[in-house]
Parts: C-alpha cells; sequence; structure tokens
C-alpha cells in the first residue's frame, strides 16, 4: 500500500492542523448547511401543504452540498497559500512521493472535514426525520463526492495566482451550484438550457444519488454514478498533468 | 575529489526570455560553492532547475552521477534545499514543520522524534520548537527552513540567498550554521549578492550575471586573474578609476605616471573582480 501510505505522509501537515483547530473547522463547515436546513426546511418548508416531506427531502440534498460547501472553498484557498504565500507546496515534489500520493495527499483535509460534518449533518436530520435510511454506502458517496469536489478545490488552488479569482469562482460556479443542483428543490421543473446545465454538474448527481441511497422512494441512476466517475477520473488525470509538468 | 554536481550549458526560458544562457559549473563534494551575482542574474532559476522543480530547455544537469531527467527520484534524495522564499508551512510549529519534513521523507517511525530533537538541539533551535512559523524573526526563520532542508541527511545542501535581508547578527548566526553543516560533511551550494558573503563562505565562487557564468573559480584565483594589486583613483571626469597589476612594482610604476593624482595601492578584493566582470567599474 505504497501509494496510501504516502498519502497519509503528504496529509499529515494539513490533518494536524485541522486537529489544532477544530472548532474553527466545525463552524466553518457546519454553520452553512444547518442555517439552511432551518431557512429552507422551517422557513420555506413551513409554508407548504406538507413540511415534514420537504424537510425529508431536503436532508440528502443539504448533506450532498455539504460534500461541496466543505470541501472546495478550503482545499483550494489552502493550496492557493501553500503555493505563492508559503512556497511549501514546491517541497513535495522534491520528496520521494509519487505524483498520485501527491494528489490524494492534497484531498484528505477536504474529505475529513466533509466526512465530520456529514457525519453530524446525518444525525440531525435522522432526529429530525426518522424515515430517512442510513446504510454504509451514504459513507462512501460522501467519500467519493468530497473527494470530487477537492479535486476541483485542488485544481483551481493550482491555476489561479488571485485569491479574487478564486472568491470570483466561488461566487459565480460553486454557490450557484449550490443551490440549483437538486439540492434544495427539484431542478427538472427549470427551463430546458438551464436544467441540461444542470444536468452536467457534478453535485446534480450527488444529490441524485444521496436522494436515491436515503429515501426509499427515489431510485439511484446510473448516469449518476458514470458521471461523477467521470468527472473525477478527469479532475485527478487534470491535476497529475499540471504536476507532472511544472504547470502550478 | 568527485563532482557532486554537473551542469553542463543549461539554457532555461520564460517565453521569449532566456533567464540561464548556457551555463556549465560542477560543485564538488565537500566544498561551499557559491553563485555570485546581481537581482535577476538567474540565481534561483539555475537552483531550481537543479532541484528538478524547474523545467529546463536544453543542457544537461547530473546529481551524484544520476541524471535528473531520467533519474530524478534518485537525484532528488541527494538534495536538501532552503528556498529564497522560505517554504515552511507558517501555520505550523517549526517542530510540526521538521516532523512533517520527516515524515514525507520517509526516515523510520521509531525514528522521528528523535532525529528531530537532535538535529534542533545542535543547531540550538531547542527553544524555539514550538512557535508558530509565522511568529518567528526573519533570522530563525531561515534557520528553521536550513533544518527542515537537511533533516534527511542530503548529500548537497542549496542555500537560495540564505542571509538576504538579515541583520548582522543574524547572518553571522547563519555564516557559522553553513560552515558547522559542511564541516560535518554536507557539500554545499549557495548563492548571494553579497561579496563578502562569498568571500567569508566559498571554497569557490562563480560570479553569474545575465543568465551567463563570466568567471569562476577560488576566491585567490578570481583576484590573480584580474591582478592582485589593486590602483584606486580617479580619472579625468572624477569618477572612480580602478587598475589591477599582477604585483606591487608594476602597481607602483603606474602610480608614478598618475602625477599630482590621489591614489591608493591596495589588495584586490572580490568586490573589484565583481565590478571588473560585471562590466561595471565605476562602481554601484
Ligand atoms: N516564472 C518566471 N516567469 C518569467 N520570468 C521569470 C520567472 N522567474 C524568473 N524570471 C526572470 O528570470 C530572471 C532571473 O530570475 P532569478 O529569480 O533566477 O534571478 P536571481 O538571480 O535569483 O535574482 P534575485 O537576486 O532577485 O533573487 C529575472 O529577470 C526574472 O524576472
Ligand atoms: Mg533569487
Amino acid at each position: 500500500m505504497g501509494i496510501l501510505d504516502e498519502t497519509f505522509r503528504v496529509a499529515w501537515g494539513d490533518l494536524v492542523y485541522m486537529k489544532g483547530n477544530m472548532i474553527e473547522v466545525l463552524l466553518s463547515s457546519l454553520v452553512g448547511p444547518l442555517l439552511y436546513l432551518l431557512a429552507f426546511g422551517f422557513g420555506v418548508g413551513g409554508n407548504m401543504e406538507d413540511p415534514a416531506a420537504y424537510v425529508k427531502y431536503i436532508i440528502p440534498g443539504i448533506i450532498a452540498l455539504t460534500t461541496l460547501s466543505a470541501t472546495f472553498s478550503t482545499v483550494s484557498m489552502k493550496i492557493l497559500v501553500q503555493r505563492l504565500f508559503y512556497m511549501s507546496f514546491d517541497e513535495l515534489l522534491l520528496c520521494p512521493i509519487h505524483i498520485s500520493a501527491i494528489i490524494l495527499g492534497k484531498l484528505v483535509q477536504g474529505v475529513a472535514r466533509a466526512l465530520i460534518s456529514c457525519t453530524i449533518l446525518l444525525v440531525v436530520g435522522w432526529l429530525l426525520s426518522p424515515q430517512v435510511v442510513i446504510s454504509p454506502w451514504i459513507f462512501v458517496l460522501i467519500i467519493v463526492a468530497s473527494m470530487m469536489f477537492s479535486l476541483l478545490g485542488l485544481l483551481a488552488g493550482m491555476l489561479t495566482n488571485k485569491t479574487q479569482t478564486l472568491t470570483l469562482f466561488s461566487s459565480i460556479v460553486i454557490i450557484p451550484m449550490t443551490f440549483l443542483c437538486g439540492t434544495l428543490f427539484d431542478s427538472s421543473t427549470l427551463p430546458d438550457g438551464i436544467s441540461f446545465i444542470i444536468y452536467c454538474l457534478p453535485l446534480t448527481h450527488v444529490s441524485n444519488l444521496m436522494r436515491g441511497l436515503m429515501l426509499p422512494e427515489y431510485s439511484i441512476g446510473l448516469d449518476s454514478i458514470v458521471i461523477v466517475a467521470i468527472y473525477v477520473a478527469v479532475l485527478f488525470s487534470i491535476c497529475y498533468y499540471m504536476i507532472k509538468n511544472n504547470k502550478c | 575529489m568527485d563532482n557532486i554536481v554537473e551542469v553542463r550549458d543549461l539554457v532555461v526560458r520564460f517565453g521569449d526570455f532566456t533567464a540561464v544562457n548556457g551555463i556549465s559549473f560542477d560543485v564538488r563534494e565537500g566544498e561551499i560553492f557559491g553563485f555570485l551575482g546581481p537581482n535577476g542574474a538567474g540565481k534561483t532559476t539555475s537552483i531550481r532547475t537543479i532541484t528538478t522543480i524547474q523545467k529546463y530547455d536544453s543542457g544537461s544537469i547530473s546529481i551524484g552521477g544520476h541524471n535528473i531527467r531520467t533519474d530524478y527520484l534518485e537525484a532528488r534524495k541527494l538534495i536538501g534545499i532552503a528556498q529564497q522564499n522560505i517554504s515552511l508551512d507558517k501555520d505550523l510549529t517549526v517542530r510540526q514543520n521538521l516532523k512533517h519534513h520527516a515524515i514525507l521523507h520517509k526516515i523510520p517511525r521509531k525514528d522521528i522524534d528523535r532525529v528531530v530533537e537532535e538535529t534542533a538541539h545542535i543547531l540550538e533551535l531547542d527553544d524555539y520548537m514550538d512557535h508558530k512559523v509565522m511568529n518567528l524573526s526573519g533570522g530563525w526563520k531561515r534557520k528553521a527552513s536550513i533544518i527542515c532542508a537537511i533533516i534527511h541527511q542530503p548529500k548537497i545542501l542549496l542555500l537560495d540567498e540564505p542571509t538576504a535581508g538579515l541583520d548582522t547578527r543574524s547572518r553571522y548566526m547563519l555564516w557559522d550554521l553553513v560552515r558547522m553543516l559542511n564541516a560535518r560533511g554536507t557539500t554545499i551550494f549557495l548563492t548571494t549578492h553579497y561579496i563578502e558573503e562569498a568571500e567569508a563562505l566559498c571554497n569557490r565562487v562563480a560570479i553569474i550575471d545575465h543568465g551567463k557564468i563570466v568567471t569562476k573559480g577560488t576566491v585567490d584565483e578570481l583576484r590573480d586573474s584580474i591582478g592582485r594589486i589593486t590602483v584606486d583613483t580617479t580619472s579625468d571626469d572624477g569618477k572612480r578609476r580602478m587598475e589591477y597589476f599582477p604585483d606591487i612594482a608594476t602597481a607602483k610604476e603606474f602610480a608614478h605616471t598618475l602625477g599630482d593624482r590621489l591614489y591608493n595601492i591596495r589588495r584586490t578584493t572580490l568586490e573589484d573582480v565583481f565590478l571588473e566582470v560585471t562590466g561595471d567599474k565605476e562602481g554601484a
């Protein structure tokens, strides 16, 4: 298990930092999703005919969006800072470590944050709506999805040279994605053109799969599995290429 | 003495701009070798290329006999580098940074704590181990970064401007550190734009300017190459003028031709060499 061992060697520094700053980690990755649950579940849902059904509907959606919100911005910002301000990213390239392990190692903190916050949300969700099904597959999905969004963060952190660019990307791509990708409402009701774009976005499929796993009345789409797999493979390959060719 | 680094006809371009323009040199095992050059000369680019972080366009580089193009993993094991921009994780403490380096370099787990403590102790960093890197002063940050660079006991240590921007006291502290590491058997390749630093530390110096090595050798060889005695005087338009001579007798002969102009006969310094070969005789 050479790669796995090396992955944790790379992740060590980020994990030590996380351990020392647990409160900040929890606040930054949980407050948003919990507010969505409150605002949408009880605020918006409260005015619906069947508020309980809506709360049940958005719980998987909010867990799905947490795999994005808990990972992308932290990972991308951390990479950018380590590359441009701390110059410590270079250092990794000089260690006897495989490129794959560098990539995977840089995803670990994102995955860890997502696992911690999604687990807490699962417990909250289950307390609010005991009908949701909780299975080990949910954790598999959380890991895969948070890896995918951390890869996106890694790529963004390697491509940009200014924190402002990252913030801009966050507000025009990431934030809209958070709301529109079938997390809080059914995106198939949107106009055709828009719903096609939404279909191509990765978070849509994470929410579909999460709903399929947690709510018996939804099914698991094979297309969603394939699309998520393609995203992971493509993002990983681009990161690999960039590091291999000193493009970052 | 064997060569631990061999660089031949190295060219590095950034787009149309050639930052390193066909340099060749060797670093011998056990020595302190210095690159002396002004800002923008191509020192950092050269050093980063040698570490395999920076791509190059042509030429060849070998480290300990390993060609870095084909055998970069082996080559990397021999190298430790403290970059010009200190490359530590500033959110972590010195101890955590050292440990992370040890882990990344696959020092056996059971030895890590011991190696970290020992290295820190030799270099008198003990009191600073639990300080966040962010809060250290420049000299200690630099020292911590050098210690990270040597945790895996590299055969050659690359130091890019180890004392730039430091006060005199911190500079002497780092000079001592460099000498000590060298005395313990580490070959050192450093860059600097301080002439006195090259003079004080280096066995051999290469002067680099505009991406080219203009001259190289021991400090004595470089002095001899332009003339070991300098007559320092002024020219007709009142500017400072230096003439170099192989011995005092010829220098005195020249001085007699100066008439009633003031002059000073002295030993040639590395600074004279630097100004002479970088084509900047009037002085900076
Ligand atoms: N990534 C880059 N892209 C474009 N040009 C670059 C890049 N890095 C360096 N250069 C240019 O290459 C030249 C050599 O730079 P380098 O950093 O190697 O000089 P240096 O000798 O280390 O100078 P200093 O004393 O300022 O550190 C400079 O003119 C610099 O502007
Ligand atoms: Mg430099």
